[in-house]
């Protein structure tokens, strides 16, 4: 019997099993999970879309022309930077077209297709590409695209409160209709969209914005009735019944605004199919609506002076109105429906399914996520009640973008096994 | 949180984790198969180290020839183990033969006679004990990656009260714990009676997966009146983890750099329980590796009994496949390794040996911050953060607890929608650390040096 160590093997190494295939060698884990940020970013601009093709139907040929002239842009711009710093695009076309989209979506259907370039431009260039392209960059790229051209173009009749109202197609000229042929609507007596007159000589009507609408409200520029029977003073009748279009319309989008802002039920489809993907935290957005609802059920709002005249002026003139959710007129909870308002007018809608999710631009955690939603959707109601900026939604998203990486550094998880004040502050 | 806690209890799971898609469906349900070695084939190549650092000594010369479970190899050292013939044929030579852990390991090559005769066991053993029994049939244990009895040993002087066997396997595809619970629940139940005594343990407690409810009241009708807890838990990978069993079972939590050894509670996996009841009840050594072969390519998929030292080119051929395997995996998807090269055999600590279709394929991109991997990592880390670590040449010490709290679990990986390879960028950062002199945790407990404390550590948690 021969002793031989097992390190030392005699030489009989000829005794190989046979080598027939080799194979590659990854690291562990040797499986993924299948989604990449190519599906992650192809599935936001099949969300996107959704809102954008309403638009369409609602703005008729100019807002494609935007939509295209944006995406057009921002990939052209894309390839120009890559080429410029000689490297393949990060994240693909894809992203370049999303956003190209995005920055349309945010924008009225009757801007200058230069309006559109130059947002897109601005958002790549600006937005993306100087912090070195997707996966880097602080600020959601649309956005900063849409406010430089807000600023920019201020002085443009398409853009900022220089114009009071805004038009939107009638019902029989969906699709095909020219934005521009415009005539005023009367609101006192406006029974809704759908109800519009049948082949009148122009195809769109002149109105103003709800959220527009909103913000004088706010201001007290909007004037109260007194009840004639029981001599109460009316402040919410007035915005219903005069100024505002029915709260359908805001859902399903037919009010003026930008082109993917108006309409709430697609932007809900968008943002539901982005959850179900898995690629949208659900509390973002419901956080977001939740906290702007809360603000905009307790925010003060200034009172409008009485009629000249009223035996109720002197007691009641100036001032604010607090907690407007209660507000009770006529038996109706006018309160309620001031709140719901707001969530439906104006850019939240977009701003909390579609451009505040962006993941590059939001914190990692979802608890993260839901203080950034809530700071989202208060300063937007506030901006909406108190500030004079237009797009108040999106300034409070690039406000919060500012602050993720501060958020995300108080939002560590425990980890296992370690004493929390073991982490550094 | 806290006053529901009290009320109701610990939730007896963790935070993170993920539910894979198990894609057992192909292996539960087929009963456990014994492969035959092939005479005609190029015979048993029986590695004659269960480690690269656990040397035996060969008792056979070329030409002999052995019966099955007869004696090759017996050991050096008693933290080694004795290595048996597993089927009866004559030995040819004495080769190395290449394993994907340890690299190449010493090996004897057996020509089998196709006639599997076993050697009557022998009546008297040098250790009646029940842990010298284990090591003199050959006990290993493949996490940690030691000997069953020098485990026990550990576990029994670092004074453990609680003793956990493992069977939940939340890994993709491997069914070989579910198939092993099926089969022979009462000797599973018997042999976790003997490991609790011999470790002195307070309570034995055997956790496996709740989704499998008729194993698990089949298993609790067995296990009635035994003083054995059956715990069954989510199956959200990676609760199959030590450190992640005794936050879910004992709600204890494991300090970065230690072991579940110290803080009183040892995790055996089901295969050793298995392995033993094999050598304790049968009274055979441990000549057959029990794995699950399976994976995209495999054609006949299914847990398999498979001779020690088989080469991974005949497993292939036995199990036969559907498609052109692209890549073999050794072990679980997502902890395994890679096998580059089909010339490597079965060791005794195979447990799964995966036949792919598809190799993965990374580009990575750079992150974009989706947080998924900070959501679903197990112990709490932010992963895409110490990925940054890669390039800093000096860590502090709190980067360092973190890279010490990581469990290889690899999850942060697999979620990662850029293709970032973040697990193996954190266990690459760790492994310098641990190798360079960098002081950050002192985890090696005082021991007699025969059992050297890097077997505690490094082991326990890799």
């Amino acid at each position: 019997m021969t002793t031989q160590t097992a390190d030392m093997p005699a030489a009989t190494l000829d005794l190989r099993i046979p080598r027939t295939r080799r194979w590659p060698t990854p690291l562990a884990p040797l499986v993924t999970g299948g989604s990449t940020h190519k599906d992650i970013v192809r599935a936001w601009l099949l969300a996107a879309s959704l809102p954008a093709i309403w638009g369409v139907a609602l703005f008729g040929p100019a807002a494609l022309t935007l939509i295209l002239v944006a995406i057009a842009t921002a990939v052209g711009t894309e390839f120009f930077a890559a080429a410029i710093r000689g490297r393949t695009i990060i994240g693909g076309i894809t992203h370049a077209a999303l956003t190209g989209l995005l920055v349309a979506l945010t924008l009225p259907a009757t801007a200058a297709w230069y309006i559109a370039a130059a947002g897109s431009l601005v958002a790549i260039i600006a937005g993306k590409t100087i912090f070195g392209g997707f996966g880097h960059y602080l600020w959601h790229p649309a956005l900063v695209g849409r406010v430089v051209v807000q600023l920019l173009f201020l002085n443009s009749l398409t853009l900022g409160m220089t114009q009071p109202t805004w038009p939107i197609l009638s019902p029989d000229r969906v699709f095909v209709g020219d934005i521009r042929s415009t005539h005023p609507l009367e609101m006192s007596g406006y029974s809704g969209w759908s109800s519009l007159p049948k082949r009148t000589a122009t195809d769109a009507v002149l109105m103003e914005r709800p959220v527009q609408s909103l913000r004088r409200f706010s201001n007290g520029e909007i004037r109260p009735d007194i009840n004639s029977t029981n001599q109460d003073v009316l402040r919410y009748e007035p915005l219903f019944r005069d100024v505002l279009p029915p709260w359908q319309d805001t859902i399903l989008g037919c009010v003026p605004g930008g082109i993917g802002e108006t309409c709430t039920l697609t932007l809900i489809v968008a943002g539901f199919y982005l959850i179900y993907r898995g690629y949208l935290r659900w509390q973002l957005p419901v956080v977001i609506l939740a906290a702007a609802a809360i603000a905009a059920a307790i925010f003060p709002i200034e009172s409008a002076p009485l009629p000249i005249g009223s035996a109720l002026r002197n007691a009641e003139s100036g001032g604010y109105d607090w907690f407007p959710i209660f507000t009770v007129e006529n038996g109706r909870a006018v309160g309620v429906a001031y709140v719901l308002y707001h969530l439906t007018a104006g850019e939240l809608m977009l701003g909390a399914f579609l451009l505040a999710g962006d993941m590059v631009a939001t914190p990692m955690r979802a608890r993260g996520q839901a203080l950034f939603a809530a700071g989202v959707g208060v300063l937007t109601i506030f901006m909406r009640l108190y500030g004079v900026l237009e797009c108040e939604c999106y300034w409070s998203i690039l406000i919060m973008n500012s602050l993720v990486r501060t958020i995300d550094a108080r939002m560590k998880r425990p980890v296992l096994g370690m004493e929390p004040e073991a982490e550094p502050a | 949180m806290t006053i529901l806690q009290n009320l109701l209890g610990s939730p007896r799971t963790f935070e993170g984790g993920l539910f894979l898609a198990d894609h057992k469906s192909a292996t539960a349900r087929r009963p456990i198969e014994t492969i035959h070695a092939d005479p005609q084939g190029p015979g048993l190549f029986v590695p004659l180290a269960p480690r690269s650092d656990l040397p035996t000594r060969p008792i056979v010369s070329p030409g002999t020839h052995v019966l099955g479970g007869q004696c090759l190899a017996e050991a050096v050292g008693v933290d080694s183990i004795p290595i048996h013939a597993p089927t009866s044929g004559h030995i040819k030579g004495f080769s190395r033969v290449w394993s994907p852990v340890d690299g190449f390991l010493p090996c004897a090559v057996l020509m089998p006679d196709g006639r599997n005769d076993f050697i009557t066991p022998a009546t008297i053993w040098a250790d009646e004990s029940f842990v010298g029994q284990l090591a003199e049939r050959g006990v290993f244990c493949s996490q940690p990656r030691m000997a069953a009895h020098t485990f026990i040993l550990q576990a029994a002087r670092a004074g453990v009260t609680e003793l956990i066997v493992n069977a939940m396997e939340t890994e993709p595809y491997l069914s070989s714990d579910l198939r092993t619970i099926v089969e022979e629940p009462g000797r599973i139940i018997d042999m976790i009676g003997e490991f609790a005594d011999a470790l002195g343990a307070h309570r034995a407690i055997l956790a496996l997966p709740n989704r499998h409810r008729r194993v698990v009241k089949r298993i609790q009708a067995e296990a009635a009146g035994r003083h054995i807890d059956i715990v069954s838990l989510t199956d959200k990978y990676p609760q199959c983890h030590p450190v992640l069993l005794v936050k879910s079972i004992l709600d204890r939590e494991v300090e970065p750099g230690q072991s579940v050894l110290d803080i009183g509670a040892c995790v055996l996996p089901l295969q050793v329980v298995r392995a033993a009841a094999e050598a304790w009840l049968n009274d055979r050594p441990i000549t057959h590796a029990q794995i699950t072969v399976s994976g995209t390519a495999a054609l006949h998929s299914g847990v398999y009994r498979v001779p020690i030292g088989t080469p991974i080119s005949q497993l292939i051929d036995r199990v036969g496949t559907i498609a052109r395997v692209e890549q073999v995996i050794w072990g679980g998807p997502l902890t395994g390794v890679a096998l580059g090269r089909d010339d490597a055999v079965v060791t005794i600590d195979t447990t799964a040996i995966l036949l792919m279709t598809g190799t993965s394929t990374h580009e990575p991109v750079p992150c974009i911050r989706c947080g998924w991997c900070v959501e679903d990592c197990p112990v709490g880390l932010d992963p895409s953060d110490l990925m940054q670590l890669e390039a800093e040449p000096s860590i502090t010490a709190i980067e360092g607890l973190h890279l010490q709290a990581c469990i290889d679990c690899g999850l942060c990986s697999h979620v990662c929608p850029a293709e970032l390879p973040i697990a193996a960028v954190i266990k690459r950062r760790r492994n310098s650390m641990t190798t360079s002199a960098l002081p950050v945790i002192d985890a090696a407990p005082a021991g007699p040096a025969a059992f050297p404390p890097k077997t505690v550590t490094a082991k326990e948690r890799a």
